[in-house]
């Protein structure tokens, strides 16, 4: 897994905005219209979060099928799929971790 | 959507003392070899500061020092709180980890608490009145119910 795609993952999501239209598109995709009015801020800062969104590859951009000039988003699962292995592999590394420092309190102290 | 990643064990230790091991004995313990390394030359040697805005800071084999994060809560046999930045991150990337110890008999129960970036968005909440949690808990995680809690597992 590419670290450099993680961060920009992180980076992302980093805000709450754009972390509501995450979870907005997962229910089913959506005008940007409509995700600016569901998370309650101007179409202008709306565009900004879905460009930020579709550079870091978290979300698409399509053409509705009713009419090319709409444009629909959606939800991509490729950097959700590396930020869930990042959660894994820091709750393994903790999990080594206390292990680790459990069998070092069991050694007398030096 | 919030993110955090929670492990827990118990140690055979008074909290006093565990916490005593986790941060002045760090370098004894800690294990490098993790998929996500701290720097790319590896984890090298850790050691915190001590005391509020003290540094965790690891020394790798060249010698170079790399600060992995800073402590913004330090009440020893209670509390540690540092944040945690990875070489990888970028400047305005930070997690944050909150480590507990509680008293169970002899022993204690160590939680790490893994909270990713999910941290400032709540503090942002909570000065503008709203209560933490709520608005970021409220859009649950579809993938953070198979997260399985170590804690369930390896804790008391």
């Amino acid at each position: 897994m590419s670290t450099d795609n993680l961060d920009r993952t992180l980076a992302a999501l980093a805000d709450p905005h754009r972390r509501r239209v995450v979870d907005l598109l997962r229910d089913r995709p959506r005008r940007a219209g409509e995700l600016a009015e569901a998370a309650r801020i101007s179409f202008p800062a709306m565009s900004r979060h879905l460009k930020t969104l579709r550079s870091s590859g978290l979300v698409e951009e399509d053409r509705a099928e009713f009419d090319s000039r709409v444009r629909i988003y959606r939800l991509r699962n490729e950097p959700m799929t590396a930020l869930k292995a990042w959660l894994e592999a820091t709750e393994t590394m903790w999990t080594r971790q206390l292990v680790a420092l459990r069998t070092h309190l069991k050694k007398p102290k030096q | 959507m919030t993110s955090k990643v929670y492990v827990a064990l118990r140690v055979p230790a008074n909290p006093l003392r565990a916490f005593e091991a986790f941060t002045d004995e760090i370098a004894l313990w800690w294990q490098p070899g993790n998929l996500f390394q701290l720097t790319p030359s590896g984890d090298g040697r850790l050691a915190f500061e001590p005391g509020v805005d003290g540094r965790l800071l690891t020394t790798l084999a060249d010698g170079e020092e790399f600060e992995v994060g800073r402590i913004s809560i330090w009440e020893p046999g209670r509390r540690l709180v540092f944040t945690w930045r990875p070489a990888s991150f970028t400047p305005e990337q930070s997690t944050e980890v909150e480590v507990r110890f509680e008293g169970v008999g002899n022993e204690t129960r160590i939680s790490i608490e893994h909270r990713a970036w999910d941290t400032i968005p709540q503090r942002h909440a909570a000065r503008h009145g709203f209560p933490e949690h709520v608005t970021l808990q409220r859009a649950a995680d579809w993938w953070r119910a198979s997260l399985i809690m170590l804690g369930n597992k390896l804790g008391v």
